[in-house]
């Protein structure tokens, strides 16, 4: 299995509204108001490049997982095998991270479809 | 390894206990092997383990048993000496077999924390699932 890099589209994000904290009588603004945490900074910029290189990065540990459990299951027909035990783990390891993978994949092209839902 | 690491510390453990249930296989196979007394007897193999720094366990090393062995009267044994003496191992038949059991069970401990680890990582996957 050879995979191609993919390019992800790096839309230019707008400018993130500065939202003002709403100074309702009776409720502290400052108390209420979010501080901007350290992931949230990742949505603004190059945003779209980060989730591309990390998808790329899955993927390409997920190929090296199966190519392990590929090899050691020739091994396993071939008589080459010394443990077991290394086929099944490779083996059940391949198998979570290609879940993993996939999961991956369907969250966002669950979020891509919610954007295209989305009422202009 | 990262995100498999509960993996890899039972793979660890897997091969620890199947060097030391091939170990305790070799001695009982060789429990009734007498020697010459001219010779050394048949010496058991004793695995140690060692802590792995980063998770898991491995196998350190390998302990051997007398090489005296115990001497046995078999007069009729074409390998006797003058004497009517053979060499025999002196590895202890019941602490074998209770080896055994321990590695035995040791081993399906292992097998049972690859089972859950992924029924874990198989739980993870189902968070934010509709």
């Amino acid at each position: 299995m050879s995979i191609s890099p993919i390019e992800f589209p790096s839309f230019p994000m707008a400018p993130t509204m500065p939202v003002a904290p709403a100074t309702t009588s009776g409720i502290d603004a400052s108390a209420t108001s979010v501080a901007p945490a350290g992931g949230v900074t990742g949505t603004s910029g190059a945003g779209g490049n980060e989730f591309g290189s990390m998808v790329l990065d899955g993927l390409d540990r997920l190929e090296g997982l199966n190519d392990r459990a590929d090899n050691l299951a020739v091994q396993a027909a071939t008589g080459k095998l010394d443990n077991i035990h290394d086929y099944t783990i490779a083996a059940s390891e391949a198998q979570v991270a290609t879940q993993l993978t996939v999961a991956l994949r369907n969250k966002a092209v669950d979020a891509f479809n919610e954007i295209m839902r989305m009422q202009v | 390894m990262g995100a498999f690491d509960a993996l890899g510390i039972a793979n660890s453990a897997l091969g620890a206990h199947q060097t030391w249930l091939d170990a305790i296989a070799d001695n009982i196979a060789n429990i009734n092997t007498v020697t010459p007394t001219s010779q050394n007897a048949f010496q058991a193999t004793y695995v140690e383990f060692s802590p792995r720094a980063d998770g898991g366990v491995d196998v350190s090393g390998f302990a051997e048993g007398d090489p005296e062995g115990r001497l046995v009267s078999d007069p009729g044994n074409p390998l006797a000496d003058a004497d009517g003496y053979v060499r025999a191992p002196d590895t202890d038949m019941a602490a074998q077999m209770g080896q055994l059991v321990m590695a035995q069970r040791g081993f399906q401990a292992s097998v049972q924390m690859t089972k859950s680890a992924q029924d874990t990582y198989t739980a993870a996957l189902q968070i934010g699932v509709k």
